[in-house]
């Protein structure tokens, strides 16, 4: 250990000793007691409980350190003897999180047993999270007591890390993830949970239509035999139908006519607009090595129709692949219970908040693509997370602080209480 | 498209290799100059390779491990010219050079064919600010890496460790601030995009892991201002953690299904 000022003021100072041994009990405690309770989930108590304990602890750490902010073990608390063996008992769980697979049935008894596939909701998490608050607020208040703007920093970056571990774990039982199924025309008024149970809403929906934005399709040359992609130095030959010619492999394409839409009649393509109608183009494909030619339709296919492939020799076909979705958007009737009536459109990172819910666009039948009926919402209530965004920004101006002033000198020591 | 990326990848590294040679040969302001225009020039070169490529993919290049390496390789370089244009660290800026060389020649031996397409949860503000704090952060934590192996294997004294060890201390907590940033847009952006804003990922979780290391190395310099050899290994560990968020995390069996595996 090196120079430690703390060390001469008694024989009480902590050490890395203590620290490391806290943070040892802390795991052990929690991993057997996890053992011991036969590898349980643990959830945090809803509201009003997770409120009331809340506050109650944060009372409790306040007044502690008013009372006993002298004391040896607060002191040490507030130290880095204490938080190193913590940050590296935290990362230890997170770093068994990085390796084992979460949120899947495990068949190993030891990874049952100390609940290491669920392991943010387990005894010895909680735990270290517990103790990692206890030092956070006692560390934020340490640099408080006697105010200074040069502290602004560490202000931010360590009050802000409290406040969002704070309320994300007395939170995380309050938040609400729900799943609705919509049908187009439909009103919707129920939804699941993640185990399957189902909720009624304080609002109803209806779908008034489900909408999807294709990006143009792509082809590409597959092997008659194995029906793969033929590869050039490793790397798929799929070109963009956005231009009007180009080149894949020994291939010039001229694009004659691109449909968006379309349907089969008899040897060629009409644009259609009905169930099951998919893009096609009908090409003029010239072999560059031998300059033969020849031209005709290819047509990616839907649920509903097979794809039509241009066969260009005994080994190779042009085929046309399904169109991927750019954008898939669901315009939507709300009406809650308070009496609200809106109507709104809702995508992918565009969600709509209405009375604490915010309903997320999450799927929709792929199968059936740009022809779905079916829309798949995520409802979601998170009571917290004005808490939780409060202590993300001010972490976000600690980091700003950190970027623009550096590392305090001589470590920011002289500015401690 | 891809057939350009070697003419162009092509000329920065020789550039930079002319650069490196410079700085670690010459003692003259005149060769040291040149050798700072060099240094940019592969990295100008690069810079122009990712405008054309963004041009004509219509998106931004930050899809796939490769666009990101080249990021990677234009910031590191970049960094490198910064700190030698401030401080004068001319090995600096060579073992940048040569990091990032190492990132475009992985490149050159894993062309890819670029895809146009960008899913919908990827089309979002927070896309770009998301990718370039986060690949800025890794291009300054890899150079502070660097300082730290410099400082572990060439033992220097107590005398001379100073000006590479606040250099290292510097980089970090730019890195880390910006690491720092990285995060937590992400986790604004997991909010508007899939309803939560952590949802323990593998991705998140590594990235996490990583945080936790930096935030091992800034506290254990906080307290322990001395003891070089033990925070400059924090520094070189931290920094495999890294590479294991930014690539290894692909391979990782907890991994499959997430919605952070670069497409390849």
């Amino acid at each position: 250990m090196s120079n430690e000022n703390s060390r001469k003021i008694g024989q009480h100072t902590w050490s890395y000793r203590e620290g490391t041994i806290i943070t040892g009990t802390i795991l052990l405690l929690g991993f057997s007691i996890q053992a011991a309770s036969g590898g349980t989930v643990l959830l945090i108590a809803g509201f009003p409980w997770n409120l009331i304990s809340g506050i109650v602890f944060l009372g409790l750490l306040v007044l502690s350190f008013y009372f006993w902010h002298k004391h040896p073990i607060i002191k040490g608390l507030g130290s880095v003897k204490a938080a190193l063996p913590a940050i590296l008992g935290f990362t230890l769980l997170v770093l068994m999180m990085g390796f084992v697979k979460q949120d899947v049935e495990s068949q190993n008894a030891m990874v049952k047993l100390f609940g290491l596939t669920h392991l943010v909701k387990t005894w010895p998490f909680i735990l270290i999270n517990l103790y990692l608050l206890i030092l956070l607020g006692i560390v934020t208040m340490k640099r408080l007591t006697p105010f200074n703007l040069k502290n602004a920093g560490f202000f931010l970056n360590h009050f802000g890390l409290f406040l969002v571990l704070f309320s994300t774990a007395l939170g995380s039982s309050d938040m609400q993830r729900l799943t609705m199924n919509c049908n187009e025309n439909q009103i919707e008024r129920k939804a699941v949970d993640a185990s399957g149970k189902v909720v009624d809403l304080p609002l109803s929906i209806k779908l008034l239509n489900f909408n999807i934005d294709e990006f143009r399709p792509k082809i590409t040359i597959v092997d008659n035999k194995t029906n793969k992609i033929v590869q050039n130095k490793g790397i798929d030959q799929l070109e963009m139908l956005d231009r009007d010619s180009f080149n894949i492999a020994q291939y010039h394409i001229k694009v004659e006519q691109f449909l968006a839409i379309s349907a089969k009649v008899g040897d060629g393509f009409i644009k259609a607009n009905e169930p099951g109608s998919a893009p096609s183009a009908k090409v003029t494909v010239t072999n560059l090595t031998d300059h033969t030619r020849l031209s005709g339709w290819i047509y990616s296919g839907s649920y509903a129709n097979e794809p039509v492939t241009l066969k260009l020799n005994e080994h190779y076909s042009l085929v046309m692949l399904p169109a991927e979705p750019r954008k898939f958007s669901s315009s939507l009737n709300i009406q809650t219970q308070s009496g609200k009536n809106v109507t709104t459109t809702i995508e992918v990172n565009k969600p709509f908040s209405i009375d604490g819910w915010t309903i997320y666009q999450t799927s929709y039948n792929t199968e059936m693509g740009r022809w779905s009926e079916l829309s798949v919402l995520e409802l979601v209530r998170d009571p917290w997370l004005p808490l939780v965004y409060l202590g993300i920004f001010l972490m976000m101006a600690g980091a700003v602080f950190m970027f623009v002033f550096g590392k305090p000198k001589s470590g920011g020591t002289e500015h401690v209480a | 498209m891809w057939l350009d990326f070697p003419i162009y990848a092509s000329i920065a590294i020789l550039c930079w290799l002319a650069a490196s040679g410079l700085f670690l040969t010459s003692g003259k302001k005149v060769m040291n100059q040149l050798a700072a225009g060099f240094s940019f020039a592969g990295t100008a070169f690069l810079l122009v390779f990712i405008a054309i490529l963004w041009i004509s993919i219509q998106r931004p290049p930050m899809r796939t491990l490769g666009e990101t390496r080249l990021w990677y390789a234009v910031f590191l370089s970049g960094i490198g010219l910064v700190f030698y244009l401030r401080w004068k660290y001319k090995w600096l800026v060579s073992y940048s050079l040569g990091l990032a060389m190492v990132f475009l020649i992985i490149n050159l031996n894993h062309p890819e064919a670029y895809d146009k397409t960008l899913m919908p949860a990827l089309q979002s503000p927070w896309f770009i600010p998301h990718v370039i704090v986060y690949i800025f952060a890794y291009a300054i934590l890899g150079a502070s890496s660097l300082v730290a192996l410099r400082n572990l294997f060439f033992v220097p004294t107590e005398k001379t460790i100073k000006g590479p060890i606040q250099m290292a201390d510097n980089l970090v907590y730019l890195g880390f601030s910006c690491l720092t940033l990285g995060l937590l847009f992400g986790a604004l952006w997991a909010k508007e995009a899939w309803g939560h804003y952590w949802t323990w990922d593998p991705k998140e979780t590594w990235a996490f892991i990583t945080w936790m290391f930096y935030l091992v190395y800034i506290h254990y310099r906080f307290r322990h201002p001395s003891e070089h050899k033990k925070a400059m290994a924090v520094l070189a560990v931290s920094f495999a953690i890294l590479l294991i968020c930014w690539f290894g995390v692909n391979y990782l069996p907890s991994a499959q299904n997430s919605v952070h595996i670069y497409s390849e």
